[in-house]
């Protein structure tokens, strides 16, 4: 059986692919995705690094906080990649299904952005050691392939491997991330909130 | 006929970003006045612009102390052992470590020019010199040697780091030197008997000596 990936998502019909913007329909969303992720990294490495001891809203211990937070981007994104599986019907699902990937989706992107955020205010793009030097290439590559995928969704008529393969990668440097810190952390510290 | 969804999703999170690190930053600036932070004012002498731009009120520390705030880290002329400076407030803490057996802690006072010349146990001198804001240049005497070094600015979380504590009835003093580029050079003492120290982790100072699990702290003078 195969599955037109658009067709699960959409309320209505599809217009007709219009040829004129063949090769921008990739070309956009790869530049966007390039220019995230090149920008994040050079904000990163330029901006001084404002220390690990600044408070934030409420936050007790950020270190602790932001492990729960990434582990919390981490549970909805398995949510998506199950949620993925059925939609595409390779798993059987409930008819929501689509309606879980979109939300899950959006709550795991919208956790992890403060994370980033204090990753890249309090920390910056750093290279000490294999963990973080991963850690910071992956963290920029995320957002960019997210803003990927988020463009790609947009376009009809995409070869059906493409949004799988974006979705993966997305997918795979967040479990690389969150292994690269968050576990990391917990290892290191214990599970403390 | 495109779905808005997607856009909506990244305007979200981008939003959402902006207004944190909005929040970052007005409460970076607070913590300029109030508590003794030492990186918001080494950010706001540095050439980029980012950081004080996004500040609600211009940081004055520019205009007050000719000497910014921060940490200098780097090797002596001969490669054999690292020197780290800490200056805040025109007063400046050093610390020479070889890594093995040689240490030194220093302290003194900055002048405006930027020169400094700190003292510390058994005559142990450091004299230097802030060059554009950017690097320490100087010697340091300690235990009879003489070395040439130069520290240049650090980068969190490059700079100097000291953790004391007693460890099955051992007092235990150790000083770190976290370099740009992430390298450490760092002693231990255990009741005056100096040895390599194990490395901290510099994000959080996280250290274990003797199966004690010690916190090293950025040294402020």
């Amino acid at each position: 059986m195969t599955v037109d990936p658009n067709a699960a998502t959409q309320f209505f019909q599809p217009e007709p692919p219009r040829r004129a913007s063949g090769a921008a329909r990739y070309l956009i969303p790869a530049l966007v995705a390039a220019a995230v992720a090149v920008a994040l990294g050079v904000y990163g490495k330029v901006h001084d690094p404002a220390g690990t001891a600044f408070n934030l809203a409420g936050f007790s211990s950020t270190a602790a906080v932001k492990s729960w937070l990434a582990t919390t981007a981490f549970f909805f994104a398995l949510v998506q990649l199950v949620s993925a599986f059925m939609v595409y019907g390779k798993l059987p699902g409930p008819s929501w299904a689509s309606t879980l990937h979109r939300w899950s989706g959006r709550i795991a992107f919208l956790v992890a952005v403060p994370v980033a955020v204090h990753c890249l205010y309090a920390l910056g793009y750093q290279t000490y050691e294999t963990r973080v030097l991963l850690h910071s290439i992956l963290g920029c590559f995320f957002f960019g392939a997210f803003s990927a995928k988020m463009l790609l969704l947009r376009s009809e008529r995409l070869p059906g491997w493409l949004l799988p393969l974006v979705g993966g990668l997305v997918f795979t440097a967040l479990t690389v991330i969150w292994l690269t810190s968050a576990l990391w952390f917990f290892r290191t510290f214990g599970v403390t909130t | 006929m495109k779905r808005p969804g997607p856009l909506l999703t990244m305007l979200a999170g981008l939003l959402l970003g902006v207004f944190m690190l909005s929040l970052n930053a007005t409460t970076g600036t607070k913590n300029v006045a109030s508590t003794k932070k030492e990186p918001p004012p080494a950010a706001s002498a540095s050439p980029s612009p980012a950081k004080p731009a996004q500040s609600p009120s211009p940081s004055p520390t520019r205009t007050r102390v000719p000497v910014p705030n921060a940490d200098y880290a780097g090797r002596t002329d001969d490669d054999s052992s690292a020197v780290a400076v800490a200056v805040h407030d025109g007063k400046a803490v050093a610390y020479f470590c070889d890594g093995r057996t040689k240490e030194s802690w220093l302290k003194g006072d900055v002048k405006d020019d930027g020169s400094m010349r700190l003292t510390g146990k058994n005559g142990d001198s450091l004299t230097g010199t802030l060059k554009e804001g950017k690097r320490i240049r100087g010697t340091v005497d300690v235990a009879g040697g003489h070395y040439a070094f130069t520290a240049d600015k650090a980068k969190k979380p490059g700079g100097l780091y000291r953790a004391t504590a007693t460890v099955r009835g051992a007092k235990v003093d150790g000083g770190w030197i976290v370099l740009p580029g992430g390298r450490q050079v760092g002693i231990v003492t255990r009741d005056e008997e100096p040895s390599a120290a194990p490395s901290i982790d510099p994000e959080t100072g996280a250290v274990t000596v003797d199966g004690q699990q010690l916190t090293a702290r950025p040294v402020t003078p």
